[in-house]
Formats: C-alpha cells, sequence, structure tokens
C-alpha cells in the first residue's frame, strides 16, 4: 500500500479535526441542555418517517436552498450552487479516489488534494467514467458562484437584495478564506495539469496557459500549500462565523420536524437555532423597522448575533415589532419572535408580591349567555367596534355574557411581550377563571392580540376561541345574520396578529366579499405590512410609529379603494391617524350591510 | 356624622432634600417625557385606573418629584395594554416610562 503523504497537507487536516472536535463539543453541550421531555421526543422520533421527513429537508433546504429561490431567482441559484456545487465537488471526488484506489482505505486529505497525487491515472486503473471533466464543470459552477457571492457584497440588488448583512470580523475572516479556496484549488489544480498533463477542459487549459508564462513545475507546491493553508483557516474560524451553519442547519432541521422548539423560557433548542441562522440577510428587507423607521440594528439577523457573541442589550431585543415578516421570509425556519420573547424575560425587576391583587375575584361582565365577548382593552378606545358588534348580537339574535364591557382586566399578552411571563400568567389564571365562572362555550374577541393568547397560552379546553371576524361569517353561513353586498371597493389589512400571528386570513376575506367587493393591496396576507403600533415593540416613539403606519397606509391607498378595512382595534387607531382613506373595522363593515329583519 | 369636608394631613416636599437621580435616569430613557402636560388622557383610559386608584399622571408626578417608595408601589400595577400611549396627545411612549422605571426603580 502505498502511503500518500506531502507535509502541504498539515493545516487542512488540523483545520478538520479542530472543526470537528469543537462541533461535537457544542452539539453535545446543547443536547445536555435539553430537557428531558425533548430528549424522549427526539428518541421517540428517531426511527419514525420524521427522520425521513428530515433528511429530504437537510437535502433540499441545506444543498439545494429551494426556499431561497422563492424570494429570488439569481440569489437562489447563488446560495444552491455554493452549496450543492460543493458537496457534489467532494461526492464526485470520493468517487473518483475510490475508482483509482479500489479498496484501500486512505486519510481525508487524499480525496481533497487528489489532483496532486494523481495528475494522471497510474497504471491499470480501469475507470468507465473520465471524473476529470465532471470534477472540473464544477468546480467552474463553484467559481461562478464565488464570482456572484462577490458581486452581492458590492451590488446586493443585483442578486434580488436592496440590503444585505453587515458581518464581523470573524465573518470576514471566514468569509475571505471561502472566497479564495475555490481560486486556489484551481490554480494548484492545473499548476500540477501543467507540469504532469492529466486535467481537463478547465484544469489543463489553465495549467497550459501558466506552463506559458510560468515554471509550473516550481510554483506547483507553493500553490498546494496556499490552498491547504486557506482551507485550513476556513475551517477554524467556520464554528466562529455565521459559517457554522452549514452543520448547524442540520441538527436544526431534525430538532423541527420532531417538533423540538424554541419555548417562552430560554433553552438550549435556540442554541441550536441561533448557530443555524446563516446571516443571509434575507430577515432585513422585509423589517419595515428598517425600511420606514429608519433603525439599522434590531434585524433579526443581528438580533441573533448578538446572541450568540453574548452581546445581547435589552434595547435590540425590544426594539421590535414582532409582526413576523422576517420569520415568514426566513428560509432557515428559525422561530425568530419566539427566542426574541424568550430574550426579553428577565430584564424587569419585580417590585411587590402581587402587584395585580386589585383585580382578585374582579367580576364586571354582564349579561348571559353561552357566547361570551371579551372585547380586549383595545377595543374599548374604539366604541363604533362594541356599537357594530351590538348590533350584530343583536341581529342574530345571540344571548351574549360580555366579560369586559364595563372595565376588565388585560388579556395578558402585553406582558408577555414584555417579558414579564409571571405577570402575564396572573392576568390569564384571573381570566380563565372568570371564564369558567360564568359557563361559558364560545369566546369571541375583536382583538387578535388577546386571540392569540386566548389560543396560545390559556388552557380553555371545551371553550371555542373565535374571533369576531371567524364568528361573523359563521353567522352569516348559518344563514343567521342578513346581509347585503353594498358594492364598496374596500382593500383589506391583515392584523399581524390574526395573519401571521393566528393563520386567519380567510374568514375576513369571505366576509368582505358577502358585503362588499375586496380589492387586495400588493402585500396582502402572509406578506401583508405592519401598522407600527404594535404592543411589542416598546423601544420606538409616536414619530416612528407614524412613519411606519403612513407608509403602510400609502400601499392600501395605492389600490384605489374607498376603504381600509382592518380587523384588529390597534391597527385601526394607528391607520386611522394616516391614512387618507376612511378606516374601518370589519364588524362596522358588516354592521352598515346589515339587513334589518 | 359627615361633614363634607376633612382635615388634610400635612403633606410637604422638600425637592432639595429627594435624590433626583432616577427622575432624570427616567428623563434621559425616554426623552418626550419632557413634553407631558399632565392632561390625564392617560388616567381617563387606563385599564387598570378602572379598577384601583392607579394613574400614570400620578406616577410620574411621584418620579419626578423623588418621591420613589410610593412609586415603586405603583409601577407595577400597570399591565402594559397600551391604551395610553395610543391616547396621549403629546405621543409619549408611557409604556417605556414604566418598563424603565421597573429597571431602574
Amino acid at each position: 500500500m502505498n502511503t500518500y503523504f506531502h507535509p502541504f497537507v498539515i493545516p487542512f487536516s488540523l483545520g478538520v479535526l479542530f472543526l470537528f472536535a469543537t462541533l461535537i463539543f457544542k452539539y453535545v453541550r446543547w443536547y445536555l441542555g435539553l430537557t428531558s421531555d425533548e430528549k424522549l421526543l427526539i428518541r421517540k422520533s428517531l426511527f419514525t418517517v420524521k427522520s425521513l421527513k428530515a433528511v429530504k429537508e437537510c437535502f433540499t433546504e441545506c444543498l439545494l436552498h429551494l426556499k431561497i429561490y422563492k424570494v429570488n431567482l439569481r440569489l437562489g441559484y447563488m446560495h444552491m450552487s455554493l452549496a450543492f456545487g460543493w458537496f457534489l465537488l467532494i461526492l464526485v471526488g470520493q468517487l473518483e479516489t475510490a475508482t483509482y484506489l479500489a479498496n484501500d482505505f486512505v486519510p481525508l486529505y487524499v480525496h481533497v488534494f487528489f489532483r496532486y497525487f494523481f495528475p494522471i491515472a497510474p497504471e491499470g486503473v480501469v475507470h468507465n467514467i473520465d471524473y476529470a471533466p465532471l470534477m472540473d464543470a464544477l468546480l467552474l459552477i463553484i467559481l461562478i458562484s464565488v464570482g456572484l457571492a462577490m458581486t452581492k457584497r458590492l451590488k446586493s440588488k443585483l442578486l434580488g437584495m436592496k440590503k444585505t448583512t453587515r458581518h464581523t470580523l470573524g465573518d470576514r475572516l471566514a468569509l475571505s478564506s471561502l472566497w479564495l479556496i475555490f481560486p486556489a484549488r484551481l490554480l494548484a489544480e492545473s499548476a500540477t495539469c501543467g507540469a504532469h498533463g492529466g486535467g481537463s477542459f478547465l484544469t489543463s487549459s489553465v495549467g497550459d496557459l501558466m506552463a506559458n508564462i510560468c515554471p509550473v513545475d516550481m510554483i506547483e507546491l507553493p500553490l498546494w500549500w496556499l490552498y491547504s493553508i486557506v482551507l485550513g483557516i476556513f475551517m477554524v474560524s467556520l464554528p466562529f462565523s455565521r459559517y457554522l451553519h452549514i452543520f448547524a442547519e442540520i441538527p436544526h432541521i431534525f430538532l423541527k420536524n420532531y417538533g423540538v422548539r424554541a419555548k417562552n423560557e430560554k433553552s438550549t433548542v435556540d442554541d441550536f437555532q441561533i448557530a443555524a441562522c446563516s446571516r443571509c440577510g434575507i430577515c432585513i428587507d422585509p423589517c419595515q423597522m428598517q425600511s420606514s423607521a429608519g433603525v439599522n440594528n434590531m434585524q433579526s439577523v443581528y438580533f441573533l448575533r448578538d446572541c450568540r457573541q453574548g452581546t445581547l442589550e435589552y434595547k435590540t431585543a425590544d426594539n421590535c415589532l414582532m409582526c413576523g415578516r422576517c420569520e415568514q421570509r426566513c428560509p432557515v425556519g428559525i422561530d425568530l419572535n419566539t427566542i426574541r420573547l424568550n430574550r426579553r424575560q428577565g430584564t424587569l425587576l419585580r417590585l411587590g408580591t402581587n402587584p395585580y391583587s386589585y383585580a382578585n375575584q374582579l367580576d364586571t361582565s354582564s349579561g348571559s349567555g353561552k357566547v361570551g365577548y371579551f372585547a380586549g382593552c383595545m377595543t374599548s378606545l374604539s366604541p363604533r367596534i362594541l356599537h357594530s358588534m351590538d348590533r350584530i348580537f343583536e341581529s342574530a339574535r345571540e344571548n351574549v355574557w360580555n366579560a369586559d364591557r364595563d372595565g376588565g382586566i388585560c388579556c395578558g399578552r402585553p406582558l408577555m411581550l414584555a417579558g414579564d411571563i409571571d405577570g402575564a400568567r396572573k392576568m390569564m389564571q384571573m381570566n380563565t377563571e372568570l371564564f369558567r365562572k360564568h359557563q361559558i362555550e364560545t369566546l369571541v374577541t375583536s382583538c387578535p392580540i388577546c386571540l392569540k393568547v386566548f389560543k396560545e397560552e390559556y388552557n380553555l379546553q371545551g371553550i371555542r376561541v373565535l374571533h369576531h371576524s371567524e364568528y361573523i361569517l359563521e353567522l352569516i353561513s348559518q344563514g343567521r345574520l342578513s346581509v347585503k353586498n353594498n358594492g364598496n371597493l374596500v382593500t383589506y389589512h391583515d392584523p399581524c396578529e390574526l395573519g401571521r400571528g393566528s393563520g386567519i386570513y380567510a374568514a375576513p376575506r369571505e366576509v368582505i366579499e358577502a358585503v362588499a367587493s375586496l380589492r387586495e393591496a400588493d402585500e396582502h396576507s402572509e406578506h401583508s405590512l405592519c401598522c407600527g403600533s404594535s404592543l411589542a415593540n416598546t423601544v420606538i416613539g409616536t414619530p416612528q410609529a407614524y412613519k411606519i403606519a403612513s407608509d403602510a397606509a400609502a400601499c392600501f391607498e395605492s389600490t384605489g379603494a374607498q376603504t381600509l378595512i382592518t380587523s384588529c382595534p390597534l391597527c385601526k387607531k394607528a391607520f386611522a391617524k394616516v391614512s387618507q382613506i376612511p378606516v374601518k373595522d370589519l364588524s362596522e363593515l358588516v354592521c352598515e350591510s346589515l339587513i334589518c329583519k | 356624622m359627615k361633614w363634607g369636608y376633612n382635615i388634610v394631613t400635612k403633606r410637604s416636599i422638600d425637592l432639595d432634600a429627594n435624590d433626583m437621580t432616577i427622575a432624570l435616569k427616567l428623563q434621559e430613557a425616554e426623552e418626550s417625557l419632557i413634553s407631558c402636560i399632565a392632561c390625564g388622557c392617560c388616567t381617563a383610559t387606563c385599564t387598570a385606573g378602572n379598577l384601583t386608584d392607579f394613574n400614570f399622571r400620578q406616577l410620574h408626578t411621584l418620579v419626578r418629584r423623588g418621591e420613589y417608595d410610593k412609586a415603586r408601589e405603583e409601577a407595577e400595577k400597570c399591565m402594559l395594554c397600551g391604551k395610553c400611549f395610543i391616547i396621549c396627545p403629546r405621543g409619549i411612549n408611557t409604556r417605556n416610562v414604566i418598563l424603565t422605571l421597573r429597571r431602574i426603580l
């Protein structure tokens, strides 16, 4: 057996050893940090179809990057050609080595520096496929994608991104070495081909060219050294840079498929997810804090970077609308809002023991019925919604129990969003007791903020929780509410907490279609814009919130609709201040179209 | 017997003796607070104020005067529902005021 060795392989080999030692250390530490329930869930799911799904997702997302194609074709191609191209280069390289060496076991570096050890096929090797052209083609594909990546750094718009990520020093080092790897490989392989023959259309012709202008046999070795050193630098810097995502995305995809997600409390699931962020910067463009309010340091990519470096300030965590536009776009599928929510905890002081004791046993409710109506704090600022809901209940002859008509307590979501989960739990407990006491079977709310927390955090088993849009649709389809279509042209704004937050897009649209004619804005449904007044952001002041609202309102005005319809009292308030066209809640629109029997 | 009036307890505040550090820190954290005209819209809309004597205007006054002990009791009663922020004619970020107080008080 031959021993294939040359000292230049040392930097690469050390780099690989360091890389995998660091990765294993990180993974084991994070895995041990999971709760026993989560570990059990992983063990149970390991030999199920979920694992196969995860493998498929690893292929389509880590290698092909299909989700990035949805953002922009060129951007998707850039990511795919680099990731999948490099993967194929390694795979085909392995096949080539296997053909040449039959069953001989050789160290990893032989595959990587194959062309140095075997410029031309050794005697007696029978191979059905000539790998050299294939390897050259793959190298060319990768070189083009590195070219695209460089173009993106210089002019990101050419690749469909208005803004791209600002890098840290570690990222720059890793990026520079990554960009050098493939040109170095081309030069090294070409020098060898120029000196000893072999190669294919790319390496052989570049080799011939090099042989004509310089002594290739003298520069061959230094070039292989260069290739090995840049590879080594990349491997060592990888765990400390954005490129950790190459390996961290794999366990993240498996955990996601097993149902192990980020929670309201910090956990090491977050670490897997944070490491899986590639800092691609796709979250930057949809962020209205950036495009409208001019804030450039709190976008998810920077938030996750600060989390990873341990330099997160509460102002960065708090300064977010949590509209979910970035989460919806994130090609990695990171639970961005949940991680941000759990990083907000622990910054507030608990000053008293039970500050909300004033609300104990509080019951200001009125009426009786199996249907409960929880207006929500914001709805009480908009009496027209209350009045419209009254009319709707009356027309449908529904007996309604009003939970908070004469003052109630908050649903708890604002406290939760501010990082005071304990305080929020007190609200939840008091409200739940109130709902149970009056034995309601359906809970209708006009506020999507309340709706989300009722659905996700409350334990309301046996009680149907409905947003008023769903409830009104139900009344119309059951024939309990007679409405006429006025034919007015309206446009609809999806409130963040209702749309992306609770996945309710169809119900309000069906209601609108029944009473008016709907014209969608450019960015609607899951791409809908935020009104800027989100309770999740406690940092920005009124001027910035107004700016976000007026930019979003302009998008709705451009549809030419007569009225802007929304189904959140807070969004209504926010738009009413800046919109050129009247703003109404869905319930008001329905109320105007009621046919009184 | 109801007389229609009672004796007011003496309640003078020595602004020179009170420590103003927290009040100044708060002002720094939420600059818009200086534009407060004490109109009381925040207090009128307050969800918590509807149920108890908590109110934002009073809290602000307490902090401005350096009476932190009472402010400490009050600050946490807020449920952060945000109605006062929406209603404030001066656009003061009241929620940031409460959160800042819950960090520095």
